[in-house]
């Protein structure tokens, strides 16, 4: 064989190889577009549970034993779920399996409050309903990605619209009002020490933001319970606590525009900075190509704070909704993504009153959240309203007290070792929600994880989470 | 202001109840008042007449006819004992028979009925529940349900998982729902295969029969087959009588479905036909007896399912017409 004669062989093997490598890819990259996404955004104020609703979803698709309003579970059709690692590397994995050893140990708990922001994928594997599909698709995969936040944060997103002078005079407004003006006095005393036009000074800068961020937690801490509470990152700060962009706090509006120099002028820039490297950063990485949205509203904590409360969270959750953007999708926006075609607003905590009144805390959860409804459906979207629980802690029983029949609820109120029943109190099925004649017409207790809780295997137990998640996610499923 | 001082009167504070005291179950005076208002509905008089007559009339008849063939049989009993007692005792033996099947006949009619009847009362609590929008009475209705599908060896694994799906969170209206998805969608999946075999069976045997007395005589017999086996699938069991008045009961059902059911539908089935009948008269005669056979096979789920179909589940002609269309296909 002469040397310059070319090895067909290895040429021919070298070809295959190619071939190989090219079909391999080909099938992995078929494989990407054919398999669905889904984006789904768990929004709530603070407390209205969305680490407790993500665990218990997470746990209930992956154990699939407690879902029989998900269509695709009741026609046998759903085959299994697995965790994936998530395509963003640089967010924190959800820690779903400390969580679940938080909830399912003994004596359980509730995991602590969220700190900072993590995700996770989930791989869905499902028979398609369609025979057409099932002939090019024997099985189909959705993956979907949920991601845990500090319910503080999403109240920093009303502020993307506003410049800081819009921003301050509507806080300073806010803290005007009777609950927060007691709550912010201290601020509000300093803010007649200084004036806008001061010059710029580190140390003024630094006491106002201290200041206003006591104010701040006040707020929270209040027997009100108030939600419109901005920025954020005042409150749980991640890991920004300590730096200068959290520096800043709202002053009166001059006249006329003092220069750069000035205290306003210092104050507007790092509120600037603040917008556009916190909020929209947060926003534009987690909020901005969601598919479908869950909005969890904790109606009962509302009730026992009472009016005031209610009417805080009513304005906080409009003034945020608005950021996100809600449209009817077409094929072309599935598969951009970045439209939300679909928005449930669940009333959570539903175990904590007897099951006979579901009925009027959805109806009460419409009135509260009317305003919002209106304004994603006119966008084109679809919206419902639920009453649900992630992690169903009681039974509803029913007992006699002084010869009246009445639906109780049966568990282990939170900070007690033995369950208990109790008469938790009913929700009105009027707009008439406080009676003038009776001081706190509502304490609804919380209560801790019943014992045992998911040992059967089944999935944690809830309430109407299947149907939710046949909102959310059932046409992805189809 | 009477709304709020109303308020306050059924208001009632929170409160702590002995947890010694063990907890009932669901409330089921809700539940029998929601049945007894549904018996009163159901039997009130539509149209005025007497409604003793008649069955006097055809009592007296039958009570006549009775005593006449017990004066018969009597007679004849003397008459053959008279002759011989061999033939005494095979005419003996042939009247037990003969009573004791008649019995036998009458007793398995009566349980049919009176299960057909259960249903029907089954579907008009669902239906009660549904509206009423309550809460906690859907279990007893389960449980109902349950016994009347308890000697079903196919249904136990349903009827397990409704067991599990169903918790003390569920309103009544979801019960239902759990109801007819986990017990009911299965029945309905196989009842539908069964009405799409015989539909086939009717149109394929009516486009080869060479005469029409035949066509009739099958379309008949392959009906009446068909609402038993649909019928026995829902759990209704229905004897001989039984079916006769299920057929009766869904002819009646038919013609009004006929005049109810949109026009579209009347349109496509008749422009199938004649499409078809281009093709073939024959062909064209099959395709409307199966159609025909179809309706039959579904009006029955209608009748015989314990819960009424809601507008998403309820079957519908459009696949069966498809199918029926593909039949000439397979067979030329």
């Amino acid at each position: 064989m002469s040397p310059n004669f070319p090895n067909w062989t290895k040429l021919a093997g070298v070809g295959e190889q190619a071939l190989d490598f090219a079909l391999k890819n080909v099938g992995t990259l078929t494989d990407r577009v054919l398999e669905g996404h889904v984006r789904l955004g768990v929004t709530g104020l603070r407390r209205a549970g969305k680490t407790v609703f993500v665990t218990s979803l997470i746990d209930n698709l992956l154990r699939g034993g407690r879902l029989p309003f998900l269509d695709a579970v009741a026609s046998n059709r759903f085959l299994a779920a697995r965790l994936r690692s998530s395509p963003h590397r640089e967010v924190p994995r959800f820690p779903y399996e400390r969580y679940l050893a938080a909830l399912t140990a003994s004596p359980p708990h509730w995991p602590a409050a969220t700190a900072g922001i993590s995700q996770l994928r989930l791989a869905i594997r499902y028979i398609p309903n369609s025979s057409l599909r099932r002939s090019v698709q024997p099985m189909a995969t959705l993956n979907v990605d949920v991601f845990d936040y500090p319910g503080e944060w999403l109240m920093d997103l009303p502020m993307l619209n506003q410049s800081y002078r819009e921003w301050a005079a509507h806080t300073l407004e806010l803290a005007e009002r009777p609950p927060r003006r007691q709550l912010g006095a201290r601020w509000l005393h300093w803010l007649e020490s200084v004036g806008p036009n001061d010059r710029s000074d580190e140390a003024a800068a630094r006491e106002g933001a201290a200041l206003y961020t006591d104010y701040l937690h006040a707020c929270r801490r209040s027997q009100a319970n108030l939600s419109l509470v901005q920025p954020g990152r005042f409150i749980e700060p991640g890991d920004l606590a300590g730096t200068p962009l959290l520096t800043f706090c709202p002053l009166p509006s001059p006249a006329a525009e003092p220069g750069p120099n000035s205290l306003w002028g210092l104050m507007a820039e790092r509120f600037e900075d603040y917008k556009n490297t916190v909020v929209r950063r947060f926003f534009v990485e987690h909020f901005a190509r969601l598919d479908r949205q869950i909005v969890l509203v904790d109606v009962l904590g509302m009730l026992n704070a009472g009016p005031a409360a209610l009417h805080d969270m009513r304005m906080a959750l409009t003034a945020c909704l608005e950021a996100f953007r809600h449209g009817r999708g077409g094929w072309l926006s599935r598969l951009t993504g970045g439209q939300i075609d679909r928005v449930l607003f669940a009333a959570t905590k539903a175990d904590h009153i007897a099951a006979s009144q579901h009925a009027n805390m959805r109806n009460l959860l419409d009135m509260l959240v009317s305003e919002a409804r209106n304004a994603i459906r006119f966008e084109g979207a679809t919206v419902d309203t639920l009453a649900l629980a992630a992690v169903k802690c009681t039974e509803t029983v029913m007992t006699e007290h002084q010869g009246r029949k009445l639906a109780c609820v049966q568990g282990t109120p939170l900070g007690r070792q033995r369950p208990t029943v109790l008469f938790p109190g009913g929700i009105p099925d009027g707009p008439d929600l406080f009676p003038e004649n009776v001081s706190q017409p509502y304490r609804f207790l919380d209560f801790e994880p019943p014992a045992a809780v998911g040992r059967d295997g089944r999935g944690l137990p809830n309430i109407r989470l299947d149907q939710a998640l046949n909102f959310l996610l059932g046409d992805h499923l189809a | 202001m009477s709304n709020a001082t109303h308020q306050a009167a059924t208001w009632l504070p929170p409160v702590e109840i002995d947890p010694s005291r063990p907890a009932q179950g669901a409330d089921e005076t809700a539940f029998a008042a929601v049945t007894d208002s549904v018996a009163a509905r159901v039997n009130r008089v539509v149209w005025p007449r007497s409604r003793w007559t008649l069955p006097a009339f055809l009592g007296g008849v039958a009570a006549l006819v009775v005593v006449a063939l017990a004066f018969d049989a009597a007679n004849l009993m003397d008459r053959s004992f008279a002759t011989s007692y061999a033939l005494g005792l095979l005419v003996t033996v042939a009247l037990a028979v003969t009573v004791g099947t008649a019995l036998k006949l009458a007793l398995d009619e009566a349980v049919s009925i009176r299960r057909l009847r259960r249903i029907d009362t089954l579907r008009a609590d669902a239906e009660a529940l549904v509206a009423a929008g309550g809460h906690g009475s859907a279990m007893a209705f389960a449980d109902t349900l349950a016994g009347f599908y308890a000697d079903r060896d196919d249904l136990a694994s349903p009827l397990e998982s409704l067991r599990l799906a169903v918790t003390d969170a569920h309103s009544d209206a979801e019960v239902i729902a759990l109801i007819d998805r986990q017990v009911l969608t299965g029945i309905d999946q196989r009842a539908y295969a069964r009405v799409l075999c015989a539909s086939r069976d009717t149109a394929l045997a009516t486009a080869l029969s060479p005469s029409a007395a035949l066509d009739v005589a099958i379309v008949l017999w392959r009906n009446l087959k068909l609402v038993r086996e649909v019928s026995t699938l829902y759990g209704a069991r229905p004897g001989q009588f039984g079916s006769w008045r299920l057929m009766r009961r869904m002819l009646a059902n038919l013609a009004v479905a006929g005049v109810a059911e949109s026009a579209s539908h009347a349109a496509v089935d008749a422009l199938g036909g004649t499409l078809a009948a281009a093709v073939s008269t024959r062909l064209g005669q099959g395709m409307i007896n199966g159609l025909l056979t179809a309706r039959i096979g579904l009006a029955a789920m209608n009748l015989c399912r314990p819960v009424a179909f809601t507008a998403e589940n309820k079957p519908t002609l459009r696949r069966i017409r498809a199918e029926l269309l593909s039949v000439p296909k397979d067979v030329l």
